[in-house]
């Protein structure tokens, strides 16, 4: 299998799809918990806004994703909390509007080609050693932050009204964790694309819940899980040769949930708590 | 054991608030100390919970003041020594989460932001499942308990810090018989440690050894009353 990573594309796949598969899980445990699984689909249709946007300011279209993909957030953010964000409609329109959006910059600018494929489903074998550091950079900046303020995210994630109750910063907390998904959205732009990336920050939490006890093991999970997804779904696509690495990244994590999903009831059936009223 | 020379710990005046047209809370008044335990009862919708969520800064009354330990309860300073356990776990169960892991949470609003835990916050931990019966269950995922365990783990929570002040929305509901008199028992020395202590509760017979008054919230005021006033209270009005 090392064999596989000798040519330098593949190396650049796999040091940006290892960075990505790590930290999404990071945040995604957060967002799982507070059932907020949707928000990073939002944040990635909105991003595809921003990629043409950036294109037509001129700039490299991670930047206008990036920027996007922060605003957007923060505006999500304030919606959700302000109670105008409860139903699947508000987030419906949000995808809505920034897959529209985009797609019509992107065509007045006549650049609605191919490379829109990459934007969406990812393009990692296309990914430049720049681009890569860049991915890895955003990846370690968000699990960074996500671990200096682990407890205090827990907390909230745990119960907000409780959190709030007990003075902490939870509305500035609230804001981080939006910021550090839309972070993680914009390095996985290339990995895995805008449409599918949403899925490492919840599928492998959701595979890491099946095994684990507490949030830290769930988390814990999640990142084994998250690595094994991308390892995986890079390694079947270069073996294939045909198949976007992107989409057999998600199909793997899905593979590993369902494994997961049936070693974790042998599991708990040997492990029963003592529940006493 | 109410320390009643020092200042007070909790001071409602001429508190109002409602959620419509009609007052909930009208013209509320009340002054713990440190080492009150004190039990809040009324009816259904009667302000108990409302009384709780003006203490926390969650509400601001319409009018009058809510002062929390010598401050507006909207301080995040004063919040950080209020020990809060709302009836049940209200919180998010999308994943699992530990025993110990909920009741450690009552640790980190009072750390510094960035800061470490507080030294001894293991032991912190493990005390306060011991003293709600729930020690030999702290690896255990909250979700796979019964609602009465669920019940303890929070009430552990929200002792955890050693706060001077519990705010306790029906610790007992969920809880065993058996076991209630023991956890009455608990909160009973920490209120002669100077803790300050509002549980609130239907049944105020659970608290009948440790408690002398019960407030009840009735027409918007909070009376103050012995054990035999409320059961003559609730004979006049089942």
């Amino acid at each position: 299998m090392i064999g596989l990573f000798t040519e330098e594309f593949a190396l650049r796949a796999l040091v940006a799809a290892l960075a990505v598969g790590a930290a999404a899980p990071v945040v995604g445990g957060f967002l799982v918990q507070r059932r907020l699984s949707l928000i990073g689909d939002g944040i990635g249709h909105l991003a595809f806004a921003g990629v043409a946007l950036g294109i037509l300011a001129g700039v490299a279209p991670v930047w206008g994703a990036l920027a996007v993909a922060l605003l957007g957030a923060a505006a999500l953010e304030r919606l959700r909390a302000r109670g105008r964000l409860a139903g699947d409609l508000s987030l419906a329109l949000v995808f809505y509007a920034g897959i529209a959006l985009g797609a019509v910059v992107l065509s007045a600018l006549d650049r609605f080609d191919g490379s829109v494929l990459g934007v969406l489903f990812g393009s990692l074998y296309a990914t430049s050693w720049s681009e890569t550091w860049l991915m890895v950079a955003l990846c370690a900046v968000v699990v960074a932050l996500a671990l200096l303020f682990y407890r205090e995210l827990f907390v909230v994630a745990l119960d907000e009204e409780t959190a709030r109750a007990s003075g902490l910063p939870v509305d500035s907390l609230n804001l981080l964790l939006v910021a550090l998904t839309a972070l993680l959205v914009t390095a996985g732009m290339r990995a895995v694309g805008l449409l599918l990336v949403a899925s490492l920050l919840v599928v492998p939490v959701a595979a890491g819940s099946r095994l684990a006890h507490s949030f830290r093991g769930t988390l814990g999970w999640g990142v084994v899980m998250g690595v094994l997804s991308t390892v995986g779904g890079l390694v079947a696509a270069l073996l294939v040769g045909t198949l976007t690495p992107g989409a057999t990244i998600v199909l793997a994590s899905i593979l590993l949930f369902v494994g997961a999903t049936v070693g974790g009831r042998r599991a708990a059936r040997r492990h029963r708590p003592v529940v006493r009223s | 054991m109410s320390v009643s020379g020092t200042a007070p710990t909790v001071e409602l005046s001429g508190v109002r608030f409602g959620y419509g047209p009609s007052p909930v809370l009208d013209g509320a008044d009340l002054v713990l100390h440190p080492g009150d335990f004190v039990v809040l009862s009324g009816p259904n919708g009667s302000g108990k919970s409302t009384l709780l969520r003006l203490c926390l800064g969650l509400l601001r009354p319409q009018a009058g003041t809510v002062r929390v330990l010598g401050s507006s309860p909207r301080d995040p300073e004063v919040l950080r020594r209020i020990g809060y356990a709302p009836q049940g776990f209200r919180g998010a169960s999308s994943l699992p989460v530990s025993v110990t892991e909920v009741v450690a949470a009552g640790l980190v609003p009072g750390k510094p932001l960035l800061g470490r835990m507080p030294r001894g916050g293991r032991r912190s931990v493990s005390a306060a499942l011991e003293a709600v019966g729930l020690g030999d269950l702290s690896a255990e995922c909250l979700f796979e308990l019964s609602g009465g365990q669920q019940q303890r783990a929070v009430l552990a929570r929200a002792m955890v810090g050693d706060p001077p002040l519990l705010l306790l929305d029906e610790p007992t509901t969920g809880i065993d018989q058996s076991l209630r008199p023991a956890f009455v028992a608990e909160l009973s020395r920490r209120a002669e440690r100077g803790v300050t202590i509002i549980a609130v509760s239907h049944d105020p017979d659970d608290f009948h050894e440790a408690v002398e008054r019960i407030l009840l919230i009735d027409g918007g005021r909070i009376r103050s009353l012995t054990h035999d006033e409320f059961h003559d209270h609730l004979e006049i009005r089942p």
